[in-house]
């Protein structure tokens, strides 16, 4: 049978001298757990075999993630879950390969765009302002239930065009999905489900646009409907697979990336002050919690073709895993890359991933992630993390986020 | 020193033109304007140059000195 191998071939694989692991980083662990063990990783060996699952390889380190990323004709999206290579789900254009990505891409770029983001910077605003103002007086809250699971949220489903009437549903399959995603067994039912209630979200909301004449304004939906691939309108189906990856990528990312966020500036006074004094640092703290607080464990991709890549001799068929909590921590590439800098400038990290992939709802998480912190300084500038004991964060299987991040703060009675 | 971008590399991260926003903007779908063009940096925007070419996840932006 020659040399191609089948998906599940990498099982009884010789790695060729590089060291062999046997880890599930799907389990709930201890706050900031998963970088820590990305620096071990990252410094123990640039290439791992993984023989969890089917086997796969890992990549740990900034000049190889970036490769991978670089280098899509041999990386394929057709799977991101390195422990899955036949994932039950297609999002369109996450798993979708050139030549076809780039113009199912072009149809959403513009909606994403930084002049989109900005068109809608008073709502945002409007949106976190409230949020901020309902918590702050009670003097103490759940920052990831009460601000960072609704602010995103409320946020996309206005920026698409839902009623943010359905928030708490949408947050619901959001979680569900996520609990399968990382590869757990007991998780791929809820994940099922959770992915079904979308589709017949997105299905009811089609019917209900069906026959317009012309795309409703705001309107995410109607606007794919109205869409054309070359010179043909969209199917349904893809529409679906549309709608349904922007809901899961856009609402539980930025809640994760901004509970790490403010988890720092609850810890760090020091920089907390710098940016009330300076506020032009915001930017430059947000990418550096991007890169810092990765919320991306890794990244996986298929090899397409029998092919050498930084010391593995990978087959077409084998699963990688570019490990971007390795690389955005990376000595190589970063000075004093294992501390927090406010104001760092060379950040060429890969908190959004990196080449046609690219996170599309970049530009909109920045802002909201900006928008967050002005607003939540303007009322509430000094406030403590309240916890007694350990945070936890989800695994790094499916995208690390903090479970919960008790706030506190002084209120003048 | 000459600025120019790698049309091909460039996948609309958005960081240049934010640390560098009197050199460079975007187009409409987030792009950065000058992929495939070589321009003339002013004496003035030097460190913002570098700033933006250090900072591109894609290493799209090339710096040549005169």
């Amino acid at each position: 049978l020659e040399t191609a191998s089948q998906p599940a071939g990498t099982a009884g694989r010789e790695p060729g001298g590089c060291p062999v692991i046997h880890e599930d980083f799907s389990p709930l662990r201890q706050a900031g757990f998963h970088w820590q063990w990305a620096d071990e990783l990252r410094e123990g060996s640039p290439l791992y075999f993984n023989r969890f699952a089917q086997g796969y390889w890992v990549f740990t380190r900034h000049d190889a993630v970036r490769d991978m990323y670089k280098n899509p004709q041999i990386f394929s999206s057709e799977s991101i879950t390195p422990w899955e290579p036949n994932p039950i789900y297609r999002f369109v254009p996450t798993q979708i390969d050139a030549p076809d990505h780039i113009t199912y891409r072009r149809i959403v770029n513009t909606w994403f765009s930084p002049r989109a983001v900005e068109r809608a910077d008073q709502t945002i605003r409007g949106i976190c302002r409230s949020l901020v103002e309902r918590v702050a007086p009670a003097g103490a809250c759940d920052f990831v239930a009460e601000f960072a699971l609704r602010f995103p949220t409320e946020v996309f489903l206005n920026f698409i065009g839902v009623d943010t009437a359905v928030t708490d549903q949408f947050v619901r399959w959001v979680a569900d999905f996520f609990k399968g995603f990382s590869g757990d067994p007991a998780g791929l039912e809820p994940m099922t489900q959770a992915l079904e209630g979308i589709r017949q979200f997105w299905i009811a909301a089609l019917e209900e646009r069906r026959g317009e004449a012309a795309p409703r304004d705001g309107d995410l939906a109607s606007h794919l409907m109205h869409a054309t691939f070359d010179d043909r309108l969209l199917t349904d189906d893809e529409v679906l697979a549309m709608l349904t990856v922007l809901v899961l990528a856009g609402l539980d990312t930025t809640r994760a990336q901004l509970g790490y966020l403010f988890r720092h500036l609850a810890t760090h006074p020091g920089d907390r002050a710098a940016i009330i004094a300076d506020p032009l640092l915001i930017p430059s703290a947000v990418e550096e919690s991007l890169r810092f607080y990765t919320i991306i464990f890794g990244d996986g991709r298929k090899v397409t073709q029998d092919t050498e890549f930084h010391g593995a001799q990978l087959k077409k068929g084998d699963m990688v895993y570019g490990l971007v909590s390795g690389a955005n921590r990376d000595p190589r590439a970063y000075e004093r890359a294992g501390e927090f800098i406010l104001g760092r400038k060379r950040n060429h990290h890969f908190g959004f991933a990196g080449g046609p992939h690219r996170c599309l709802g970049a530009h909109l998480a920045r802002r909201e992630m900006q928008v967050g912190v002005e607003e939540w300084l303007r009322l509430i500038p000094d406030f403590r993390i309240a916890a007694d004991g350990d945070l936890a964060e989800r695994g790094g299987g499916a995208m690390m986020t903090l479970m919960t991040l008790p706030l506190a703060w002084e209120v003048a009675r | 020193v000459k600025l120019t971008v790698d049309g091909a590399a460039c996948m609309g991260h958005g960081r240049c033109y934010q640390l560098a926003p009197q050199l460079l903007s975007c187009d409409d779908e987030g792009y950065v304007t000058v992929r495939d063009q070589t321009i003339e940096v002013p004496a003035d925007q030097a460190t913002a140059a570098e700033e933006a070419a250090g900072t591109c996840p894609e290493e799209a932006i090339i710096l040549m000195p005169e």
